[in-house]
C-alpha cells in the first residue's frame, strides 16, 4: 500500500505545524479530515490496483504448447445385411503443437484406430504427423518431418468437423489414400494474390509390397502400398507440388501433382513410376458449401510388375481415378449450433485399366463404383459435430448403409 | 484524481503493447494505415461495468472482458474514428488484428498484424478483409452469412469475424453511453 | 563310378581308401545299391572350403552309407542331391532296413528349402503349421536327422551306441574328434547329438539346399522370360478360381523380397486314395492317420488324415507324389486334384453298387476332415473340373520351371 508521500508529508507537516502554531479546534478538525481523506484515497488506489490486476487482460496469453485432438465414433448399419452392423471408435487422435519461438514450432499427431490396438485386435496406433515448421519470412515456411500431403480437399483437413458425412468420401480414401502422409521437406508459401504454393521432396510408396492374393489393392491401390514412414524403404524420392488459390473470398481453386519411382530398387523389380494428380474447387456463397474434385493415378511398367503375379486375385492397375460433387446448405443456425444437410455423388474406379499381359491373362478393368450419399451434419458448436447419412452403392449394393457419427476436434 | 489515474493509464497502455507480437504490422503501423489523415492518436480506455456486459451478452455478443483499450484518431481536434487492437486464437495460435471504426461506429478497415497458423494466410488478403468495410452493429457479421469463409481456415475466419462483431458491439455501446468522449 | 576313368577325381578320398581299404567294398556296395547312381561324385571339395567345420562334417555324414545297418544307405541315398534331395526313383515308398528290403511307411520327402521351416505350432487362427516330417513331429532339422538312423525300416541301427561306434570308424572320425574333442565318442548321447547338429548345420549352410536357381527364380528376378505356355500355367496356378494352387503353395515374393518357397508349411487333408503298393495296406485295419497319429495330437481328431504341404520346388524331378506315393506322374496327381469329386470312380475302388469308395484311406468317421471347400476341391459329382486336360498340361509345363539349376 503506497501512500502519496508528498501529500502525507504535507499533511503531517500541517498537522504538526498547526498545533505548533497554536491553531484553534477547527484547524485540528480539518487536519483529521485531511488525514482521513488521504487514508481513504490510499485505500481506493489499492482497491483499483487490485481490480486492474484481477480483471482478465483483453489479450489471451500466448500458449507455447497446445494440446490438439479429434475423434470419430461411428455406427454403420448396412440396410440389406443388418448382421454386418458395426460400431467403432474409428479414430482417436491426440496431438500437440509446441512453439519454440516466434518462428519455429513442432506439430505432432498420434492416432489410435478402431479403439483397441494389440496383436489380436484390429486397431492400430500410428504417428500421423510429426514435423517442424519454421517460418522463413511472413507467409513462407519450411516443414521437415512427417507431414500430410497437400492433395485434394480432405487430406490436410480431415477432422470430422471439416467434412460432410460420417465416413470420409471414397474418392479421397480409395484413390487419394487419405490420411496420406510422407516424410520429407516441404515449402509452403502464401502470396498476396491469394495463392498458396506447397512443394517438396518426400518418401513414397513401395510397389514391391503389393500383395496379389489380398483384396487390399482393389479397395485402394495406393493405400495397399503406402509405407507411413514406418521402416520405409527410401531409395526412391518423390517430388510433389500443390497450388491453391483463394483470391476471391469464399472460393477455392486448386490442384496437386505427386510423382515418383516406387519399386525402391528392389532386386528383380523393374523401375515403375506412380503419378497422382488432382483438381478441386470449393465455393461457399452465403450458406452454401459446394465442392468438386477430380483425381487420377497412374502406375507405369505394370505389365512387367504383374508378370509373376499373373492369374492372382489382385494385380497392379495401370490407371485408377475418381471424382465427386457435393452440395451442403446450412439450413438452421442458433448461436453456435448449425444444421447442414448435404448430398454427394461420387464415382471412382480403383482399376480402370490394366496393362496388357497377353490374351486370357490380362484382367478386366474393375467396374466403376458410384456412391450417392445424403445426410446432415449437426454442429453443436464449431468443435463438436453429430452426423447422419444414408449411402447407396450402385455396384456393391450390399454395402448400402445408414451411418451415424459423433466427432470432435480442437 | 487525475494524478492517480495517469499512472494507471500509463501502466495499462504499456501492458497492451508489450503483449502483442508483431509479424506483419506493428500496432502503430496499423493505426497509420487505417487513418492516414490522422495527426494524433489518443489512448482512451473503455471500462464496461457489470450491467453493460450483461446487456451485450443479452444481445448475443459477449464482451469477453471489461476493459477495452481504444486509440482515438484525431485530426485537428475532431475525432476521425477509433482503432482497437485485439487478439483471438485462430485454430491453435494467436492472431493479432486491428479494427478501425469510423466516428459513426461503422467498420472502416480490418488489418491483420500477426498470423502464425500454418493455414489460412488468406485472411490477410485485402479481398477477405474488405468484406468488413461498412459493417454496423446491425450486420450479422457471421461466417457463412455475410462473411465468406476461407476453405481450410474456418476457425480463424470465424474467430476474427466474432472479434470484429464484438468490437463493433462494444464500441457501439460505448458511443451510445458517452463513454467515448 | 570310381576308378581312373572317374571324371571327378577326389584325391582326399582316394588317399583314405589307400589307408583304409576295408571301406572300399562297402562303398562299392553302397554305390551299387538299388537306389541308383550315387551323387557322391558331385563336387564337395570346393564346398567344403566354404562350410564351417560342423557343416563340413555334416556333409560327410550325409553321404556316409557306412552309418547304416545295411552299409548301403546314407541320407543321400534317399535324399539324392541330383533330384532335389529327394528319391531318384519312382517307388511309392523307399526300401531300407538291414537287408534293404523293408518298405518305408511314407514317401521320402525332399529336404531342400527346409531351413526355412520352423517347429510345429498352432498359429493365431488355430492352423497347424511347421514341424519336420510329414506329420511335423520333429521340431528342428537336427531332431529330424536323428530318426532315420534308428528307424528299422530305414538305416536300421539298433541303438545310438551302434551309430556312434560306426561314426568312430568313419573316414572322417579324426575330424569329428578335432571338432568336438578327443573323448567325444565315449559319450554316446553327446556324440549322437553332435552328429545330428552337424547334419543340421550342413543343411543350413550348403547353398544346394536353398539354391533358388530355377527358371522361375530367374523370371522373378527379371533375368528370364517364361514361355507363353509357362505363363498360362502360372496364371492357372495362381488363379483363385482355377487351380488355386497358390493358396497353399505360395508363388509370389514375400514383402521383404524373399523368393517363394511354394509351401506355407501348413497341413491339408486331400483324401488321397489308399496305395496298394504299400504292403502294410494289405491289412485293412492299418491306416496312416497323419497328424493325429502323433501321441501329442491324438485328441485333435479333426486333424486325422492331414499331412504337410510339401514345397513344389523341384517337383518335376519327383517319381511319386503325396505322402503315400500313390501317384507316379504329375499328370495323374493334378488330374486327381481337379477330378477327385467330379469323377471319383477314376481314383477310388468301386463299391458293390458301383459308387466310388471315396477317401478309402481314411476311416469313415474322419471323412469330414477332407478338404472339400477350397478350390479346386469344391466340385461335386459330374461337375466340370476346375482345370481341363490342356490346362493341366500347362500347369505341368510351369512346374518344370521350378527345378533348380536353370541355365539360360
Amino acid at each position: 500500500m503506497k501512500r502519496n508521500t508528498l501529500s502525507l508529508a504535507a499533511s503531517l507537516a500541517v498537522s504538526l505545524l498547526l498545533p505548533a502554531l497554536g491553531a484553534h479546534a477547527q484547524s485540528a478538525a480539518t487536519d483529521a479530515d485531511l488525514a482521513q481523506k488521504v487514508d481513504k484515497l490510499s485505500a481506493e488506489l489499492a482497491a483499483l490496483k487490485a481490480q486492474v490486476q484481477a480483471s482478465p487482460a483483453a489479450a489471451p496469453a500466448e500458449p507455447a504448447t497446445v494440446l490438439t485432438s479429434y475423434g470419430e465414433i461411428n455406427y454403420n448399419r448396412p440396410t440389406k445385411k443388418p448382421e454386418n452392423a458395426q460400431a467403432d471408435v474409428r479414430r482417436f487422435v491426440l496431438g500437440f503443437q509446441h512453439r519454440f519461438d516466434d518462428k519455429t514450432k513442432v506439430v505432432t499427431e498420434l492416432e489410435v484406430e478402431h479403439g483397441v490396438s494389440s496383436a489380436d485386435d484390429a486397431g492400430e496406433v500410428e504417428v500421423e504427423q510429426a514435423f517442424i515448421e519454421h517460418q522463413l519470412m511472413p507467409g513462407t515456411a519450411l516443414r521437415a518431418g512427417l507431414f500430410l500431403m497437400p492433395v485434394g480437399l480432405l487430406n490436410e483437413n480431415h477432422e470430422p468437423t471439416a467434412f460432410y458425412g460420417v465416413e470420409r468420401n471414397f474418392v479421397e480414401t480409395a484413390i487419394i489414400p487419405s490420411t496420406w502422409r510422407e516424410g520429407g521437406l516441404q515449402y509452403v508459401g502464401s502470396f498476396d494474390n491469394g495463392l498458396t504454393v506447397q512443394a517438396g521432396l518426400s518418401t513414397t510408396f513401395d510397389l514391391s509390397k503389393w500383395d496379389a492374393t489380398s483384396t487390399e489393392g482393389a479397395e485402394s491401390p495406393l493405400a495397399a502400398v503406402h509405407q507411413e514412414m514406418s521402416l520405409a524403404k527410401a531409395r526412391d524420392v518423390a517430388v510433389f507440388g500443390a497450388a491453391n488459390w483463394r483470391g476471391i473470398p469464399g472460393l477455392l481453386l486448386g490442384g496437386s501433382l505427386f510423382t515418383s519411382n516406387a519399386t525402391q530398387g528392389q532386386a528383380g523389380f523393374p523401375s515403375a513410376r506412380i503419378t497422382l494428380w488432382d483438381l478441386h474447387a470449393r465455393w461457399t456463397p452465403q450458406r452454401w458449401d459446394l465442392s468438386a474434385l477430380y483425381t487420377q493415378g497412374h502406375i507405369s511398367n505394370t505389365a512387367e510388375l504383374n508378370a509373376p503375379l499373373v492369374g492372382s486375385a489382385t494385380l497392379i492397375p495401370e490407371r485408377f481415378e475418381g471424382w465427386y460433387v457435393q452440395t451442403a446448405y446450412t439450413a438452421w443456425t442458433s448461436g453456435d449450433q448449425a444444421l447442414s444437410p448435404f448430398a454427394r455423388y461420387e464415382r471412382y474406379n480403383t482399376a480402370s485399366r490394366y496393362a496388357d499381359l497377353g490374351a486370357g491373362l490380362t484382367p478386366d478393368a474393375l467396374p466403376t463404383e458410384r456412391v450417392f450419399t445424403v445426410g446432415a451434419n449437426y454442429k453443436l458448436n464449431a468443435n463438436v459435430v453429430v452426423k447422419l447419412d444414408l449411402q447407396r452403392f450402385k455396384e456393391n449394393k450390399d454395402n448400402n448403409r445408414f451411418d451415424l457419427g459423433l466427432g470432435w476436434s480442437f | 484524481m487525475r494524478m492517480l489515474l495517469a499512472p494507471l493509464a500509463a501502466a495499462a497502455s504499456l501492458a497492451s503493447t508489450s503483449a502483442f507480437a508483431v509479424d506483419y504490422l506493428s500496432a502503430e503501423q496499423a493505426r497509420r494505415l487505417i487513418f492516414p489523415d490522422a495527426d494524433s492518436f489518443e489512448p482512451h480506455d473503455i471500462a464496461l461495468d457489470a450491467s453493460q456486459m450483461q446487456a451485450l451478452a443479452a444481445n448475443g455478443v459477449p464482451a469477453r472482458s471489461a476493459r477495452w483499450p481504444v486509440q482515438v484518431a484525431k485530426r485537428g481536434g475532431s475525432t476521425l474514428g477509433y482503432v482497437v487492437v485485439d487478439e483471438v486464437i485462430g485454430k491453435f495460435e494467436l492472431i493479432t488484428y486491428a479494427v478501425g471504426l469510423n466516428a459513426d461506429g461503422t467498420v472502416r478497415q480490418v488489418e491483420v498484424l500477426s498470423y502464425r497458423e500454418s493455414h489460412g494466410h488468406e485472411i490477410r488478403l485485402p479481398a477477405w478483409r474488405r468484406q468488413f468495410i461498412g459493417k454496423t452493429g446491425a450486420s450479422p457479421l457471421r461466417v457463412g452469412e455475410d462473411i465468406a469463409n476461407i476453405s481450410g481456415a474456418t476457425l480463424s475466419c470465424t474467430h476474427i469475424t466474432d472479434g470484429v462483431r464484438r468490437i463493433v458491439a462494444v464500441l457501439g455501446l460505448a458511443r451510445r453511453t458517452g463513454a467515448l468522449s | 563310378m570310381l576308378g581312373s576313368s572317374d571324371p571327378f577325381p577326389m584325391p582326399r578320398l582316394m588317399a583314405r581308401w589307400v589307408h583304409a581299404p576295408r571301406l572300399l567294398p562297402l562303398l562299392v556296395a553302397g554305390l551299387l545299391s538299388a537306389c541308383g547312381g550315387s551323387a557322391d561324385t558331385s563336387v564337395s571339395t570346393p564346398q567344403e572350403a566354404r562350410l564351417s567345420a560342423a557343416a563340413a562334417l555334416g556333409e560327410k555324414i550325409f553321404r556316409d552309407a557306412s552309418l547304416s545297418a545295411s552299409g548301403q544307405q546314407s541320407c543321400a541315398t534317399c535324399h539324392n542331391p541330383a533330384t532335389g534331395h529327394a528319391p531318384a526313383n519312382a517307388l511309392s515308398v523307399q526300401l531300407g532296413g538291414p537287408a534293404m528290403d523293408q518298405q518305408g511307411v511314407r514317401q521320402a520327402p525332399s529336404i531342400r528349402y527346409m531351413s526355412f521351416n520352423t517347429a510345429f505350432f498352432f498359429d493365431g487362427e488355430g492352423t497347424p503349421t511347421g514341424g519336420f516330417f510329414w506329420d511335423g513331429r520333429a521340431a528342428s532339422l537336427a531332431e529330424q536327422a536323428a530318426e532315420p538312423f534308428l528307424n528299422p525300416r530305414e538305416m536300421a541301427n539298433t541303438d545310438k551306441a551302434a551309430v556312434v561306434a560306426k561314426l568312430a570308424q568313419a573316414s572322417y572320425a579324426a575330424e569329428f574328434k578335432q571338432a568336438y574333442g578327443d573323448a567325444v565318442f565315449n559319450d554316446v548321447d553327446g556324440a549322437y547329438l553332435r552328429m545330428t547338429l552337424a547334419l543340421q548345420q550342413y543343411e543350413r549352410e550348403d547353398s544346394e539346399f536353398r539354391g533358388f536357381s530355377s527358371k522361375y527364380d530367374s523370371f522373378l528376378l527379371g533375368k528370364a522370360l517364361l514361355t507363353e505356355q509357362e505363363m498360362r500355367g502360372l496364371a492357372l496356378f495362381n488363379s483363385p478360381t482355377k487351380g488355386n494352387c497358390a493358396g497353399c503353395h505360395p508363388s509370389s515374393r514375400g514383402a521383404d523380397g524373399a523368393l517363394p518357397l511354394f509351401t506355407d508349411f501348413t497341413y491339408d487333408n486331400l483324401g488321397v486314395p489308399r496305395n496298394p503298393d504299400i504292403a502294410l495296406n494289405a491289412d485293412p485295419g492299418y491306416v496312416d492317420l497323419g497328424l493325429c497319429a502323433r501321441p501329442d495330437l491324438a485328441s485333435h481328431t479333426d486333424l486325422c488324415g492331414a499331412f504337410k504341404v510339401p514345397s513344389l520346388r523341384n517337383v518335376a524331378l519327383r517319381g511319386a507324389f503325396f505322402h503315400n506315393g500313390r501317384f507316379k506322374t504329375l499328370k495323374e496327381a493334378l488330374t486327381f486334384y481337379v477330378q477327385r469329386d467330379t469323377n471319383p470312380e477314376k481314383w477310388y475302388p468301386l463299391n458293390p453298387d458301383n459308387t466310388a469308395n471315396k477317401f478309402d484311406d481314411l476311416p469313415a468317421q474322419y471323412h469330414g476332415n477332407v478338404n472339400t471347400t477350397e478350390v479346386p476341391y469344391n466340385r461335386g459329382l459330374g461337375d466340370t473340373p476346375a482345370l481341363s486336360d490342356s490346362e493341366i498340361d500347362d500347369v505341368i509345363v510351369f512346374f518344370h520351371t521350378l527345378s533348380d539349376g536353370y541355365t539360360p
